[in-house]
């Protein structure tokens, strides 16, 4: 039972390292080593040979030794012996081989004797490899589009597929298209426009949803039912179907180019599912504190003020931040109304240059880096009130 | 001073009646118990005195006021909840003050009330906490503390003791009956807890399905229940109800009971069907009881202090409490004064 388990924990776990650095060999690549071959077998049966070797001698010798000795074998061979690559190549791969072995601690051999063992490894690592593959699948794009962005156009023109950064360059030249594309193409106005816009969005749509939301989850009303299922349906409408019969509407109004027509598209898109979101969470608050609050002689606006909003926090947050992210990135609706670069948006800024030849593509790039950074700052700093449990503590638990 | 009456209340609930023409005086500063199984509509009754369930027809009255259109914040009661219902967002102080801060009264008054409701229930240290970090039982006081602040006519309480564990519940009922001797004024108390019912209530209101089966003392309702379902309701392990056909009457004064001859002079019995209650600690073993019978024996449970006997006697499923002392023997006694007669809707015979 338990070689059979540490057998099969040494091809899962050589596995995963064998990712790992095929992940790192094809990163360096794009730093320009040249690699003609990642040698799949001989890494796969090194890795093997590591782990099998690391449990059996695990009670003999300390941690610390057993990862020195193990990965500079492990380098000497794949880095040195079969090619002989660059130091802080092997400086990395010394790292990720650091990590692997922390990780390999808590699999020692009391944990093979337990007949699951088998299940908690292969659950284990599988939950490892879709971290590893996952963030590598998200975040190489970005990392291309970041390198674009600090490149020159002649070095663009050169070679298009070097994804090196050159950090011997001054500083202002390094983020020269970042620059540029605030100077000459006015991106302080569109950044100006779209967090309006985004804002605004937000703000109504939580103005509307809350209350809706609310009623949605507690009042009894006529067609109550009804109004709660066709809330999604109206989502379900594909935004190109709309979009036509809305630029006609939108013309005749005079709300083509304003700020405030973009908000009214974006509102009704946004508002079915938050109002969805919401009332989901509205009908998880315990009734009896309302009804203590009734008691309490709070009218209804009083309860839904100072109740029912500090304790949905996490959930107006999240919604707050979906609708953010909607009309931080909306596209279709601002290509087909907004016509004047004055009144531009990031999103559609950014297709306005693409759609000029003459742009060049690290200002592309550097324009897209403005525009995705913001959402990413957002979210890792609204995370923490993501996490819901505001309501323990309220009734029995 | 204060008291509540019910004048023909009905309730009901889509086409399900839940109360049904409940009438109801209650004596003023009284310690009233509603209890009933559970969907008899103690619960409902409550929430239509608070004001949190409309009242369909009838009236209720406080202090002879009609608060059937009052507003539940005007109806000068105060609830208690089963599951607190505390503020999660706001510590015990402001979970204690928010109806005094609502109705904008002065600091200083808000203060007093506070830390005097906070005295009562010693919680005076728990102030600045938040409900999640107090236990159960001090949950419980706190809700209870906010019921006080607001200086109510009338309590509720709903079920208030059911989410805590058996020690504690023991302990808050002890503090419950306290505070109703410190602050006397009218409480009502629904639960589905007979022990409850009998060591707090001055009296003892019984539910079923909406209707009352009984109201009195606790003595009263042990001693002398009017009907099989309030003899069966009150007391553990429940009550022995067995059938007496109609070929065992004897006489028009004479049942045979358990094998035994016995006979009633004040009731007028016909030959019909009745049914005999004999509560179980009032089978015994060593006594000197006037009448016999010899059961089989099936279990014995033995509870430390006490030993409950189930056993079959003609086909009759009966259970006794004895003393664990008492050696257990192939025959029981029990005496007349402890027989209940009930006719066959299941009411007590009264001569």
């Amino acid at each position: 039972m338990k070689i059979k388990n540490i057998i099969i924990f040494s091809i899962i776990s050589s596995l995963l390292l064998l990712s790992l650095i095929s992940i790192w060999k094809i990163l360096s690549t794009l730093q320009g080593v040249k690699l003609d071959n990642l040698n799949f077998q001989i890494l796969f049966i090194l890795g093997f040979l590591v782990t099998f070797l690391n449990v059996i001698i695990e009670k003999k010798i300390n941690f610390l030794i057993r990862l020195f000795i193990f990965s500079f074998i492990f380098i000497f061979i794949d880095g040195y012996l079969i090619q002989n690559l660059p130091f802080w190549y092997n400086f990395g791969s010394f790292l990720i081989i650091c990590l692997f072995f922390n990780k390999l601690k808590k699999y020692n051999n009391d944990f093979f004797i337990n007949e699951h063992s088998t299940q908690t490894i292969i659950f284990d690592f599988l939950t490892l490899f879709g971290i590893v593959l996952f963030s590598f699948v998200i975040l190489f794009p970005f990392y291309m589009m970041l390198v674009t962005s600090f490149k020159t156009q002649i070095a663009l023109l050169v070679n298009p597929l070097d994804f090196s950064i050159n950090f011997n360059q001054d500083i202002k030249e390094l983020f020269k298209s970042y620059f540029v594309i605030f100077k000459s193409y006015k991106f302080g106005k569109y950044i100006l426009t779209s967090t309006i816009v985004s804002l605004g969005t937000v703000l109504i749509t939580l103005l509307f949803a809350i209350p809706a939301a609310y009623a949605i989850a507690r009042l009894n009303f006529f067609g109550k039912s009804f109004m709660s299922t066709s809330i999604l349906i109206i989502y379900m409408f594909p935004a190109i179907v709309l979009v036509i019969p809305l630029y006609t509407v939108f013309s005749q109004l005079g709300l083509r180019n304003s700020i405030f027509g973009l908000l009214i598209v974006y509102t009704a898109t946004t508002l079915p599912v938050a109002i969805y979101m919401l009332q989901g969470y509205f009908k998880s608050i315990p009734k009896e504190l309302e009804e203590a609050a009734i008691l309490d002689k709070l009218s209804w606006f009083g309860i839904i003020i100072k109740i029912i909003l500090p304790l949905s926090i996490p959930a107006i947050s999240s919604v707050a931040l979906y609708v953010f992210m909607i009309a931080w990135n909306e596209f279709l609706f601002s290509l087909m109304f907004l016509d004047n670069p004055n009144s531009f948006t990031l999103s559609r800024a950014i297709q306005y240059l693409s759609g000029d030849a003459e742009t060049p593509r690290q200002y592309l790039m550097a324009g897209s880096v403005i525009v995705t950074l913001p959402v990413l700052f957002i979210f890792v700093y609204f995370e923490k009130y993501l996490v819901s449990g505001l309501t323990a503590g309220s009734v029995k638990g | 001073m204060s008291n509540i009456k019910f004048n023909n209340v009905n309730k009901s609930f889509g086409s399900n009646k839940i109360i049904k023409n409940f009438n109801f005086e209650g004596n003023d500063d009284e310690f009233l118990v509603l209890v009933g199984p559970s969907g008899c509509g103690k619960s409902t009754l409550l929430r239509m005195i608070a004001g949190l369930e409309k009242i369909d027809e009838g009236e209720i009255k406080i202090n002879e006021n009609l608060i059937n259109n009052l507003h539940p914040s005007k109806r000068e009661t105060a609830m208690v909840f089963q599951s607190y219902a505390l503020y999660p967002h706001m510590n015990v102080y402001e979970n204690m003050s928010f109806g005094l801060q609502i109705e904008k009264k002065s600091k200083d008054e808000i203060k007093s009330k506070v830390s005097n409701a906070a005295k009562i229930l010693k919680i005076e240290d728990l102030l600045s906490r938040k409900p999640k970090e107090l236990s159960g039982g001090q949950r419980q006081r706190v809700a209870i503390g906010r019921a006080i602040t607001r200086n109510p006519k009338i309590f509720l309480f709903d079920e208030p003791l059911s989410n805590l564990d058996a020690a504690l519940r023991a302990e808050m009922r002890v503090e419950i009956s306290k505070l109703h001797q410190k602050i006397k004024t009218n409480m009502i108390y629904v639960t589905h807890d007979q022990v409850e019912a009998m060591t707090l209530a001055d009296r003892i209101v019984i539910l079923n399905e909406g209707k009352i089966e009984q109201v009195g003392t606790p003595e009263e309702i042990y001693n002398n229940p009017d009907n099989i379902f309030v003899a069966q309701f009150i007391g553990t392990p429940k009550m022995n109800i067995f059938e007496i056909k109609p070929e065992d009457v004897v006489s028009n004064k004479i049942i045979k009971i358990l094998g035994n001859e016995i006979q009633f002079n004040k009731y007028n019995i016909e030959k019909k069907k009745y049914y005999i209650g004999i509560r179980p600690e009032h089978f015994d073993i060593d006594d000197h009881s006037e009448y016999e019978f010899s059961p089989k024996i099936d279990l014995v449970e033995n509870l430390g202090n006490e030993k409950i006997v189930y056993m079959t006697k003609d086909k009759h499923q009966l259970s006794a409490k004895i003393s664990s002392k008492s050696e257990i023997k192939n025959s029981f006694k029990f005496s007349f004064k402890n027989i209940f007669i009930f006719n066959e809707n299941g009411e007590r015979l009264r001569s």
